[in-house]
């Protein structure tokens, strides 16, 4: 049993809200290269070799990725022989509160109705923490993720009724082509898209943003039907030709990932989630000898 | 075909009426920032007939909210990026119109106001990169002067000084091109054709 008390927690934190805010993650940076080398229109390649050169300036240069930080979730998968003992959401708040003041984010946090300020980016439920046990896990995982709220504007959820979902569930297809069109170039396309259905509305809208938020962008689903209807859902996406900024173009979508439950029999809730291009994540594995490993860092792009 | 454009400040109605939609631009010049506050304060002082600070015929303006930092009595510019152009839509007639501005910089794009706007006085409406304001910021050479800075920092008027800046992609034309009707146009073509061969394979 290891247990990873306050203050060690804390440098953690600290450390992937730094490491977050100044890069994208590295499938992200992969899917933009690929896609820079796919598109064949003018406008479209000049946008996307600016996001490139943006972010990779920004890692140069330890400069905030966007001048608007977004919003932090923390995913927590707990090996049950490496517990966390401290009150996780106030350790990561604080190391939130720490970075702002060190200039890594911008303050951007308000009070929902009275738009209050507190100008260091605290307040109740910031950042939003979700906690599962995973007893198969020799390591502790956390992620934390901030995703930009433009895109946050072009999200969508919806109940269906079974006669709604229709046959091979065209009518979800159908939702997803819709609400990607109706974005446009609002969410700064290409985005990652989270797809969450079943459950009730709230389970759809948890696992929209864990779905975008927390997998890797070039992962495979091992749900093998599910894996199916991203891969569908992606090449209709990047086939309606919306393009990276809006400026039309191949690339409307970098990834399309869906996670689900079992729902009702008299309804399916869906929730759409769309992720900038800005794809801020990091994430660490705290294994049982106390070694740790950035996920980043471990990462290997597809073959 | 679309094309790269160089074009420098200020900015000439012929310069303008050569870009089309999805021409590729890059500025050298002078830009000036404005967002919200600054069009309401820039329309006040017309209505009040008193004079503004800047010259605007010719004049590149770009949404945007800059984070800048003092020193040694100069100002530095850490980031820049553009803002939702679509809040500013009240203010196309009059910054065209009355006040000869030529271009428009910023994100998302602007309404049929604007379009009518751009079209009658000669004016363009040009994309920034959205989420890139490390790059942006690099493109500034120098901050020759800010202006009603009592706004606040991001909504102040900021008068930059700016090398090949770019790549801005020409949204909106003065012929009444506007390239975001012409990629939603297709892509709701496109989707009849999908959801069509979704329902063919069933």
């Amino acid at each position: 049993m290891r247990v990873i008390d306050e203050k060690s927690l804390y440098e953690i934190a600290l450390e992937l809200v730094k490491r977050s805010s100044t890069r994208i993650a590295p499938d992200a940076m992969f899917l933009l290269r690929q896609a820079y080398q796919r598109e064949k229109s003018l406008a479209a390649k000049r946008m996307l070799e600016a996001m490139i050169r943006n972010a990779e300036l920004a890692a140069e240069t330890g400069k905030p990725v966007c001048q608007s930080p977004g919003y932090p979730v923390v995913y927590v998968k707990m090996s049950p022989v490496i517990i966390v003992n401290a009150n996780i959401q106030k350790v990561f708040q604080k190391a939130i509160v720490d970075a702002t003041k060190m200039g890594y984010l911008r303050p951007s946090m308000v009070h929902p109705i009275t738009r209050r300020n507190p100008g260091d980016n605290s307040g109740v439920g910031v950042p939003d923490v979700e906690i599962e046990i995973s007893p198969e896990q020799d390591y502790t995982e956390l992620i934390i993720s901030f995703k930009g709220c433009g895109a946050e504007l072009a999200n969508v959820v919806k109940v269906l009724t079974p006669a709604q979902v229709g046959k091979d569930g065209i009518g979800i297809k159908r939702l997803v082509l819709e609400s990607v069109i109706a974005a446009g170039g609002v969410p700064c396309p290409p985005v990652g898209i989270g797809i969450g259905i079943g459950g009730q509305i709230h389970q759809a809208t948890k696992l929209s943003r864990k779905a975008i938020g927390a997998r890797e962008w070039t992962d495979t689903n091992p749900d093998l039907e599910l894996a199916k209807l991203e891969n569908e859902l992606l090449s209709a996406v990047n086939s309606l030709g919306i393009g990276p900024a809006g400026v039309g173009g191949n690339t409307t979508a970098l990834a399309v990932k869906i996670e689900m439950a079992y729902t009702h029999t008299a309804i399916c809730p869906i929730a759409i989630n769309f992720h900038c291009w800005v794809a801020r994540r990091s994430g660490i594995r705290i294994y049982s000898d106390g070694s740790t490993a950035f996920k980043e860092d471990m990462y290997r792009p597809p073959i | 075909m679309s094309r790269e454009v160089i074009l420098t400040t200020p900015l000439k109605s012929e310069d303008v009426m050569s870009l089309r939609v999805r021409d590729v631009v890059y500025i050298n010049g002078v830009v000036y920032t404005a967002r919200d506050l600054a069009h309401i304060r820039i329309a006040e002082y017309l209505k009040e007939g008193k004079p503004l600070p800047v010259d605007l015929r010719g004049a590149v303006i770009y949404h945007a909210g800059p984070a800048t930092r003092r020193r040694n009595d100069e100002w530095e510019m850490i980031v820049i990026g553009p803002t939702t152009s679509m809040r500013m839509e009240p203010f196309s007639e009059l910054l065209l119109g009355r006040l000869g501005v030529k271009a428009i910089v910023g994100k998302g794009g602007m309404g049929e106001g604007t379009q009518e706007a751009l079209k009658k006085y000669v004016g363009v409406y040009l994309l920034a990169p959205p989420g890139c304001g490390v790059l942006q910021a690099k493109f500034v050479k120098r901050i020759l002067a800010v202006h009603w800075l009592d706004l606040g920092m991001p909504e102040a008027i900021w008068v930059l000084e700016v090398s090949n800046w770019g790549p801005l992609v020409v949204a909106m034309d003065s012929h009444g091109g506007n390239l975001f009707k012409d990629v939603k146009e297709g892509a709701v073509r496109k989707m009849h054709e999908i959801l069509k061969s979704w329902v063919v394979l069933q």
